[in-house]
């Protein structure tokens, strides 16, 4: 041991110019990006979402409610809009300036109703990343606990919960989102009930979260320190707590940051499709509804929140896949 | 085999009756509020209390919401065993079996028409992006998958339809691209919902959504081909068939293809149900009389639960009954999953 420590000093003089430089934060970002050139363009969208959605926060907390206060704080208006989603212009004749060209005014030009189409794409980012946050929280607390405990006690437990998870599976997503909000009591159209939305399309992901999460765990549970916490007595809970669970993090960021674009494109599908039944406000899939019910018009407000829906969606995927590629070559394969 | 064949069918009963059990308790979370929506269907003039009562009490009897649970329950699984899946509870109050029936075809075909141009994509895509791997050809497909992922069918879609409203207007673009006919300037190619018959209208018709459909389908299929590809091409057994001196194409085709789909047709189980889902959105973009249509028109303005559940049901059904004949199909093409 000593000598192998001692043999080398003599040589680590000369090697030090050759020496790797030391990692700040910004050589490791450029790291990546050399590495994962997609990853980082993923990332670096999400920045600009996350970007689009920062405001000035206002002190007074109380029970969250989207999307003006995602996290019981009031985040004003968004920095980056000009306007408010809801002004309208008019040209020189004071006639309303509808469908107008992008130009420097108006940079993603204006919709029917004369409003700025920059502005109200910032204002749906906003519903988009936080309904997504939201559900993905629901969808990992639930589908995690579900897939620790139905992994690791195996047998007849397996069994009935997996079950009980292919029947919830046969449901096609989107038509399962369609029954459950006509029915949820409290999507009456208030902003409140954001909140209920994202919490019922986080539910309809449970399953698919809990398939990866218990894969993860059959394998983990068989690793050696596992048996090893069983042998001086550690409780069930405490194992897939203290043991199992710090082991699948990496899998559950990567089934998070992938989750939230697959929400994303659900939220937008079911504001496009029935937006009598998702609460109201501005939203990527309402514009988009709005500009295909106008065929033939200029096309500007439903290309650009059909790109903003797209690009989303895009760079949680690219983002999701550069982080399972470091973190967790493991789940590549499925 | 057999024994896998039951065992698989047993499994597939047991989940069909937990489908039903979670659509019967969804109906019943808030029947109250159920009840309330449906009151204008009924109350014809005058609004006293004694009405409403006899008016919300109907529409429970109609919905079977009456009686105790357990009877409840009774009653509607008898109603699921002899498939009978109720009446519309708003207008003319039509059964909705038949009505799926009527319109099931449509979403059959654009579901079947999709599949086929997802597979026509991404079987000569994904095989030689996997035998070229790493060259410029394979960046260029893989980049290509990316973008057909990131971009929803949806949008995709209503994307094709705006440019082609705004700049091919009036020529031969509009007819495939944009058909812009009402349900019933729809034909039916075999002519056996409405009374015209024309196979080439009908392609017309299906043309944008199916392929727009299958290549988002096709993407993921490409991306999961490829990898299977490569680890199949990396076993010994394809080794000792180039060492043998067979053709390349023999090799690919014969050895390592024929392997490589057998877990891509579980893939195609798996997908159904998102393709399902994209074709709810598809089928109301493009005014396709289909079953998706249906569903979103049954739930858009007064809520027509009964409608909704039966289709609910059905697609459930016939789910859970490909993904059977998969898994069996899956067992017949690679013996060792029978016996695990």
């Amino acid at each position: 041991m000593l000598e192998e420590q001692a043999a080398p000093a003599p040589l680590a003089a000369p090697a030090e110019a050759a020496m790797p430089k030391k990692a700040t934060p910004l050589r490791t970002v450029l790291k990546f990006a050399r590495r994962k050139p997609l990853g980082a363009i993923g990332f670096g969208l999400v920045f600009l979402l996350a970007a689009m959605t920062v405001g000035t926060p206002k002190a007074e907390f109380g029970s969250p409610s989207l999307p003006d206060r995602p996290f019981g704080f009031e985040l004003g208006s968004s920095w980056l809009a000009r306007y408010g989603e809801e002004d309208k212009f008019y040209d020189v004749s004071g006639r309303l300036n509808r469908l107008a060209s992008p130009s420097g005014d108006h940079w993603f030009g204006t919709d029917n109703n004369g409003r700025d189409t920059y502005a109200r794409i910032i204002v749906g980012a906003r519903r988009s990343l936080f309904v997504g946050v939201w559900a993905l929280v629901v969808a990992t607390l639930v589908g995690t606990t579900i897939g620790v405990i139905s992994g690791y006690f195996g047998k007849w437990v397996d069994t009935i919960v997996q079950r009980f998870m292919d029947a919830l599976q046969s449901f096609p997503p989107l038509v399962a989102l369609i029954l459950i909000i006509s029915i949820n009591p409290l999507s009456s159209g208030d902003k409140s009930s954001l909140l209920v939305t994202a919490v019922i399309l986080g539910l309809v992901g449970i399953p698919s979260v809990q398939r990866i999460t218990r894969g993860v765990v059959l394998a983990t549970r068989e690793q050696q320190y596992v048996e090893a916490g069983r042998v001086i007595g550690a409780t069930d809970l405490r194992i897939m707590l203290f043991y199992i669970v710090p082991n699948i993090m990496a899998s559950i960021i990567v089934i998070f940051s992938t989750g939230i674009g697959v929400v994303i494109l659900a939220e937008a599908a079911l504001s496009f499709i029935v937006p009598e039944k998702v609460p109201g406000g501005t939203s990527w899939g309402n514009m988009l509804a709005d500009a295909n019910s106008r065929l033939g018009e200029k096309p500007y407000p439903g290309l650009f929140s059909a790109g903003a829906i797209a690009l989303a969606v895009l760079a949680f995927n690219l983002a999701g896949d550069a982080l399972r590629d470091v973190l967790d070559p493991r789940l590549r394969l499925q | 085999m057999q024994q896998y064949i039951i065992r698989r069918i047993l499994l597939n009963v047991l989940v069909l009756f937990l489908v039903a059990t979670m659509i019967f308790g969804a109906l019943r979370i808030d029947s109250d509020n159920i009840v309330s929506k449906l009151r204008g269907q009924c109350a014809a003039g005058g609004n006293d209390e004694k009405q409403l009562q006899e008016c919300d009490r109907i529409t429970r009897l109609s919905l079977g919401l009456d009686g105790s649970v357990l009877s409840q329950y009774g009653d509607f699984m008898w109603d699921l065993v002899r498939f009978d899946l109720g009446h519309s509870a708003i207008g003319n109050k039509d059964p909705i079996l038949d009505e799926i029936k009527e319109r099931a075809l449509v979403s059959v075909e654009l579901g079947m028409l999709q599949i086929f141009v997802a597979l026509l994509v991404a079987l000569p895509v994904g095989i030689v992006s996997a035998i070229r791997q790493d060259t410029w050809i394979d960046y260029f497909l893989r980049a290509f998958s990316i973008l057909l992922l990131g971009i929803p069918v949806f949008v995709l879609a209503v994307i094709v339809i705006l440019l082609t409203g705004r700049y091919g207007d009036g020529t031969f673009l509009q007819d495939w691209l944009a058909p812009q006919g009402t349900y019933a300037d729809f034909v039916d190619p075999f002519g056996w919902t409405r009374n015209e018959s024309d196979p080439w209208q009908n392609i017309k018709n299906m043309f944008a959504p199916a392929v727009i459909g299958g290549l988002g389908t096709g993407a993921v299929i490409m991306r999961f081909l490829r990898s299977q590809m490569l680890e199949v091409l990396r076993q010994d057994y394809v080794r000792t068939a180039w060492a043998k001196g067979l053709r390349e194409r023999v090799i690919i085709v014969r050895h390592a293809l024929k392997n490589a789909l057998i877990p891509v047709l579980t893939l195609v189980g798996i997908l159904l149900g998102s393709i399902v889902s994209g074709n709810v959105v598809l089928e109301n973009i493009f005014r396709l009389p289909g079953v998706g249509d249906y569903v979103v028109f049954k739930i858009a303005q007064t809520p027509d639960y009964p409608a909704v559940q039966g289709v609910v049901i059905v697609v459930a059904l016939t789910l859970v009954f490909v993904n059977l004949m998969i898994d069996i199909a899956y067992g017949w093409l690679d013996p060792r999953i029978r016996y695990s």
